[in-house]
């Protein structure tokens, strides 16, 4: 970890001005990184824009998309908005609940992969839709579920 | 002066666009295909990289964004040397071998499969949108791009305000609030330097719209952008894109490369004197942060949380000065206005809405998508004829119309027509013109919890009535389907509509009621039967 923050504190010095406006983009880079966002490295982003930790935290956890805690070696997520759950999304979340043994918003036991529920991806027009870490699939049949979740790395 | 250094700049530009699309397309057919965010995800990557594999050379391809036929996706269109389209719907790796067996040299035969749903629309700010090259200049330039700029460029900021307002053009965000008024008053205040900032946050469920904007009509958003700046006097602009759509930043990322190169933005744009600088921001997540002022506190390194208005962003925004905000669809209906003139578009729509309006279908419909139609359009129009909802053996039970800040229709209410503002008085609004087709596989009660939920999630926690009331709305919902009390948690869930609205800050909790206040004027009994009590 030593390693790490030498090299992000680095990579903040070489991209981004210290100033507060540079916030967001300094996170995104980290959970891109990372794939989430360690206490450590808020800490260093707080320093680099000289912004308190508290404050950088506080920010962190107002976005949705930005997440504090490590997930598993992959993401999946169901969408479940209203043209989803009516096209099949409904079904789709149980297939993968059942697939994976593990209920929306929980990692399986393994830590392999985290699985969520989103209120909506904005592919309404490719109902129902998953998406596995940044791919997102549309017009996904349950049965197909099994072959997406292997090829999300489950053994 | 000025003006004529505009002029020649700008016909240099196109003469030589002219130049280089006339020898790219030379005798050739041409394939496009059409690769969006949403399209990504049925395969069109691979259908893309199929055709560029096998392409003969009597063929070029070239990537467009979606043109909102989402239903049909992967799509591909064949144009022939005569100029005829064919399109092809569905395509697969597979099939898009055929299409290119089919060639052999001679035009396509055929139209395009399903012209109905285009026939039923008028697309202005769509147009060409999964047509032409996505982030292709010269092809925006040759089929009359820019020509808008050129004009603005020309006249005095004063004289492009006075221009839009007497389009009638009201922002396609969801507000409605005349976009020129807005310029107005930012260069009223007489402060620099002044922002614009471009709300592309797009984060209500149900709406997918600037997205295909970003994607499939690049230049024109861009374009837009230029003269909203220029009108408003401001030297920086602030693009804030979602943080789902990477294909969106990508592809204005592109476009705003080529329009600096082009002279089209940077420090003396077209030779005018004036300059704009562009910069993409990344939403990170959540419907608020498309409210306006949380938007700014979003770009400034704070909270999602919105700000006290007054004073208001035209007057004190981004870091305390005047700035704009507008949404990329108004910024489209501006470049088209300053093409076509005012008139033109005031000549859409209706006596109090001009224009036209992208709606996103979506839920219980055989063709889910966006269309762009005329202001005054009905509903029945939008969901029966374009999108053929609902599916075949189902009943349409509702319409849930504008996202979780607004509420559902029954069909008696088909023939409503779209305008800006309310579309009934309980509180259903056009909003950003999301709208989804309910049938008979879920129920009212079910959708309004959803919506409630929804609300109270994202909810940001900055003011109690709000923080406090949406939870309590969930709780009052959920009481419904098992208490025995029916009407005191009626009479609770009134009550807590009317305080929350009024008294919350922003409008996440000034609107959060209106998915119950409208079913319960709806469908009031629903509620009841859910919970068995009828």
């Amino acid at each position: 970890m030593p390693r790490d923050i030498e090299l992000l504190r680095n990579t903040l010095n070489e991209k981004f001005q210290r100033e507060r406006a540079q916030l967001l983009p300094a996170l995104h880079l980290v959970q891109h990184q990372f794939g989430y966002l360690p206490d450590w490295a808020m800490e260093a982003v707080g320093r680099h824009l000289r912004i308190p930790a508290s404050e950088v935290y506080g920010a962190a956890t107002s976005y949705s998309e930005l997440r504090t805690e490590k997930p598993g070696a992959h993401t999946l997520k169901v969408c479940t908005g209203l043209g989803c759950l009516l096209n099949g999304g409904r079904e789709l979340l149980s297939a993968v609940e059942s697939a994976l043994g593990t209920p929306p918003g929980r990692t399986t036991a393994d830590g392999r992969i985290t699985f969520e529920e989103t209120p909506c991806g904005f592919l309404c027009g490719m109902a129902p839709a998953i998406k596995i870490d940044d791919t997102w699939r549309g017009r996904v049949t349950p049965d197909s579920v099994e072959t997406i979740i292997v090829e999300a790395g489950r053994p | 002066m000025t003006g004529s250094v505009v002029a020649t700049a700008f016909e240099t530009l196109e003469r030589s666009a002219r130049e280089r699309v006339q020898a790219l397309r030379g005798r050739k057919i041409r394939i496009t295909v059409q690769v969006g965010h949403c399209s990504r995800s049925v395969g069109t990557t691979q259908v893309a990289d199929a055709l560029a594999a096998s392409l003969p050379d009597t063929a070029y391809l070239a990537i467009a964004g979606c043109d909102g036929a989402c239903f049909d996706a992967p799509q591909v269109l064949v144009t022939g040397l005569s100029g005829r389209s064919r399109r092809y719907a569905r395509v697969t790796p597979e099939s898009a071998g055929r299409i290119v067996d089919e060639l052999s040299g001679n035009a396509p035969s055929g139209e395009d499969s399903d012209s109905s749903f285009f026939s039923g629309q008028r697309r202005i700010t769509l147009d060409g949108c999964g047509r032409l090259a996505a982030t292709d200049i010269d092809e925006y330039l040759v089929h009359g791009g820019y020509a808008g700029l050129a004009r603005a460029l020309r006249m005095t900021p004063e004289e492009v305000i006075d221009e839009v307002k007497a389009s009638g053009l009201r922002g396609r965000g969801g507000a409605y609030f005349p976009a020129s008024a807005k310029w107005e008053s930012a260069r009223a205040t007489g402060r620099t330097p002044r922002y614009l900032v471009v709300n592309a946050e797009e984060g209500e469920p149900g709406i997918f719209k600037d997205r295909h904007l970003m994607e499939g009509i690049t230049h024109r958003v861009l374009e837009g952008m230029v003269v909203a700046a220029y009108a408003s006097g401001a030297e920086k602009a602030f693009l804030y894109i979602n943080v789902e759509p990477d294909l969106s930043s990508q592809r204005m990322r592109e476009a705003i490369d080529q329009a600096n190169r082009h002279g089209i933005l940077g420090s003396d744009i077209l030779g005018s004197g004036f300059g704009l600088e562009v910069e993409i921001r990344r939403g990170a997540g959540g419907y608020i942060c498309g409210e306006e002022t949380t938007l700014l506190n979003t770009i400034e390194g704070y909270r999602r949380e919105p700000r006290l208005r007054p004073p208001f962003p035209t007057e004190s925004g981004l870091w305390a000065r005047p700035t704009v905000i507008n949404n990329p669809e108004t910024l489209a209906a501006v470049a088209y206005i300053m093409a076509n003139g005012a008139e033109e578009f005031a000549r859409i729509g209706t006596a109090n809405d001009k224009g036209t309006k992208i709606v996103s279908i979506s839920g219980s419909v055989r063709r889910p998508g966006i269309v762009e139609v005329s202001m005054g359009t009905t509903l029945r129009h939008i969901v029966a004829d374009l999108g053929q909802g609902p599916l075949p053996g189902h009943d349409l039970i509702a319409l849930a119309v504008g996202g979780p800040s607004s509420g559902v229709l029954p069909p008696s209410m088909l023939d409503t027509p779209i305008r800006g503002g309310l579309l009934h008085e309980s509180g259903v609004m056009l909003g950003a013109g999301g709208v989804i087709v309910l049938d008979d596989r879920i129920g009212i009660p079910e959708v309004i919890r959803k919506l409630a939920a929804y609300n109270a999630a994202e909810s940001c926690g900055k003011c109690t009535p709000c923080r406090e009331g949406t939870p309590r709305m969930v709780e009052a919902l959920d009481r419904l389907s098992t208490d025995q009390a029916p009407d005191a948690d009626l009479d609770d869930l009134r009550y807590l509509v009317q305080i929350v609205g009024p008294a919350s800050l922003c409008g996440l909790g000034q609107a959060a009621g209106n998915p119950i206040t409208s079913a319960l004027h709806f469908f009031g009994d629903e509620f009841f039967v859910q919970a068995g009590v009828l």
